[in-house]
């Protein structure tokens, strides 16, 4: 249709400059509520405030209650009764297990990488 | 934020979820800091929600209603393969409607709405919206078709089968526009499919179907995915 037509489009690339501090966040939503959920329980607003301090990444409330959703769905985080409005969260004994699981791979991992890094 | 807007922004996940975390969220929303970046991530995190809903929140056969579902499992023919094929024929109409008003309005002296000179303007954007509302509507409707069969968790047959039929009919596709058919000069848009062999103003029409296919197809197996990721995790 209309194969007379070109088709204009404008393409606006901004290239951002990203500090290695600011690459460094780590950002992997369900893991880092369970990562928050471990020193207690805490409801959304805490919680993203303490994944901030965590990570350096804050999460959008949509994020978080994607997290939240998929993480009481599969029993690793379980809610407490609701202060007025807000719902506090806490962290069950197999979501601590999964928790404890991850952190080992990943500290496994971070390792293996640092090490490379020393060779350079 | 304000809250007639943290409660409009909630009414875009679907209602299970809405009735299980709906309170809580909207008092974040409220009490939360607003901006482009938090609207976003709220409206994201809405449609994946309504596409991939949490299965806990739902019944086993997904969300939607029940008559729905009992009929997607009686004639699953109809919802992915009748349904599709009418969807298109619609879409296919308004979009020849969209271009027969714009030869009317725009090109009243023109043979025909695809060789009538440059164009600028409004009439530009009106046309352009026409073209490409008629090349997306094979590809939306595959994506309704996905979005059918994710919720209602149908065998893959089902929307495999929509999703080549729309794919056929995108890549046969073909519209002719005359003035002399019709007295008067009152302009005649006429729309057919070429059953045999699939070329399209010397386009490769198989390239062409395999790409609608592609692109219509890409949401139902991203979800194929997750299902079977979440299954073996």
């Amino acid at each position: 249709m209309c194969d007379n037509y070109v088709m204009r489009s404008t393409q606006h690339v901004v290239e951002e400059k990203t500090s290695p501090e600011e690459m460094g966040h780590y950002s992997d939503p369900p893991l880092l509520v369970l990562a928050s959920l471990a020193n207690g329980p805490k409801h959304g607003h805490l919680m993203i405030e303490d994944i901030e301090r965590l990570s350096g990444t804050r999460l959008g409330p949509g994020t978080l209650y994607g997290a939240i959703g998929r993480l009481e769905q599969q029993g690793w985080i379980e809610p407490l009764p609701a202060e007025k409005r807000r719902q506090p969260y806490r962290i069950t004994a197999e979501g601590l297990r999964v928790l404890r699981a991850k952190l080992t791979t990943l500290e496994r991992f971070a390792k293996s990488g640092l090490k490379r890094l020393e060779v350079l | 934020m304000n809250p007639n807007l943290a409660w409009l922004l909630t009414r875009l996940y679907p209602r299970p979820w809405r009735e299980r975390y709906g309170a809580e969220f909207e008092e974040l929303l409220e009490t939360g800091h607003g901006g482009v970046r938090i609207l976003a991530n709220v409206v994201w995190s809405g449609l994946r929600e309504r596409i991939f809903p949490i299965q806990g929140l739902t019944p086993d056969h997904a969300t939607g209603s029940v008559a729905f579902h009992s009929f997607c499992m009686r004639a699953p023919w109809v919802i992915f393969s009748v349904a599709p094929v009418f969807l298109l024929a619609g879409g296919y109409f308004v979009a020849c409607l969209i271009l027969w008003a714009g030869w009317k309005i725009f090109l009243p002296g023109a043979d025909s709405p695809f060789g009538g000179g440059p164009r600028h303007g409004f009439a530009n954007l009106y046309f352009q919206f026409g073209k490409h509302f008629y090349g997306g509507a094979p590809i939306l409707v595959g994506w309704v078709i996905a979005i059918i069969a994710a919720r209602q968790r149908a065998k893959a047959v089902w929307p495999l089968t929509g999703f080549i039929l729309v794919a056929w009919m995108g890549a046969t596709a073909r519209i002719e526009a005359s003035r002399t058919v019709v007295p008067r000069g009152f302009g005649h848009i006429h729309m057919g499919f070429v059953l045999w062999p699939l070329d399209r103003n010397g386009h490769d029409g198989l390239v062409h179907a395999l790409v609608i296919l592609s692109l219509a197809v890409l949401p139902y197996l991203v979800w194929r995915f997750r299902s079977t990721r979440t299954m073996f995790s």
